[in-house]
């Protein structure tokens, strides 16, 4: 069962966060979308190795771990600055 | 810095905060809070920022965007205390989980946190103390490294006015 509190709030933290993200033009490192979903697929990876944190008892992931980075990435997308 | 740490570093810090924010929505029942999830989300913001600098820093932390995260944090937290007071006489009563029977039904479901644990207005408490202390920790580094570039730049100006001077 999925609980709606980590889930709910990971995201929001989340979706915060990436808001902030901005990519400068003046910089020489770029990261293409290649690389954000390298990193979802390395979150994924993450949350399956700390397991139902903090309850112990819902999903196999950590759910606000994936909502967190699903967050992130949303914030990236919508607020792309 | 290098290029194998530009390439390493952002990748890095979203996974950083990621934890930190688990960290903060376990705090009330595992080690962990709102103080230690806003030190690690703002230890990322911080990585990014000694690696990229301020100006390529791809975590963009504007004044007006912690000025509001500072604030939401801290009347978010008095209006949870105010809540309890108003509630019950108490600053701060836990009203999701009102052991003492002070408080309306209606009032306690409204502040429950939705989740097995049924914690009440601590992982509320936790989340806007994150808020703050990520904000709070992340605007002391930012103020030092634009002190810092302010600084460089003086003495850049007063070399260049010496050169003249003797030339």
């Amino acid at each position: 069962m999925l609980y709606l509190g980590p889930t709910l709030f990971g995201f929001i933290l989340g979706f915060v966060l990436g808001s902030r993200i901005k990519s400068s033009p003046d910089s020489k490192i770029h990261f293409p979308i290649s690389s954000y979903l390298v990193v979802l697929i390395a979150a994924l990876f993450m949350a399956w190795q700390i397991g139902p944190f903090p309850y112990y008892t819902d999903t196999p992931l950590a759910t606000g771990f994936v909502a967190a980075i699903i967050g992130i990435l949303a914030g990236k997308v919508i607020f792309d600055r | 810095m290098s290029t194998i740490l530009k390439i390493f570093v952002f990748p890095a810090a979203m996974l950083i905060m990621c934890l930190g924010i688990l960290t903060i929505l376990g705090g009330h029942i595992t080690p962990g809070g709102g103080f230690q999830g806003g030190a690690m989300i703002a230890g990322a913001f911080i990585f990014c920022a000694v690696v990229y600098g301020l100006k390529e820093n791809p975590f963009h932390f504007s004044h007006d965007f912690m000025a509001a995260m500072e604030s939401v944090g801290a009347l978010a937290y008095v209006g949870l205390g105010l809540a309890g007071l108003f509630f019950s006489g108490f600053f701060l009563y836990n009203l999701g989980v009102d052991l003492y029977g002070l408080v309306p039904a209606a009032i306690q479901n409204l502040f429950d946190y939705p989740d097995p644990i049924h914690a009440g207005i601590i992982p509320y408490l936790n989340i806007f103390v994150g808020l703050k202390v990520l904000v709070g920790l992340s605007a002391v580094v930012i103020a030092f490294m634009q002190v810092k570039d302010h600084m460089d730049s003086d003495e850049t100006a007063a070399d260049e006015n010496n050169n003249e001077n003797t030339e």
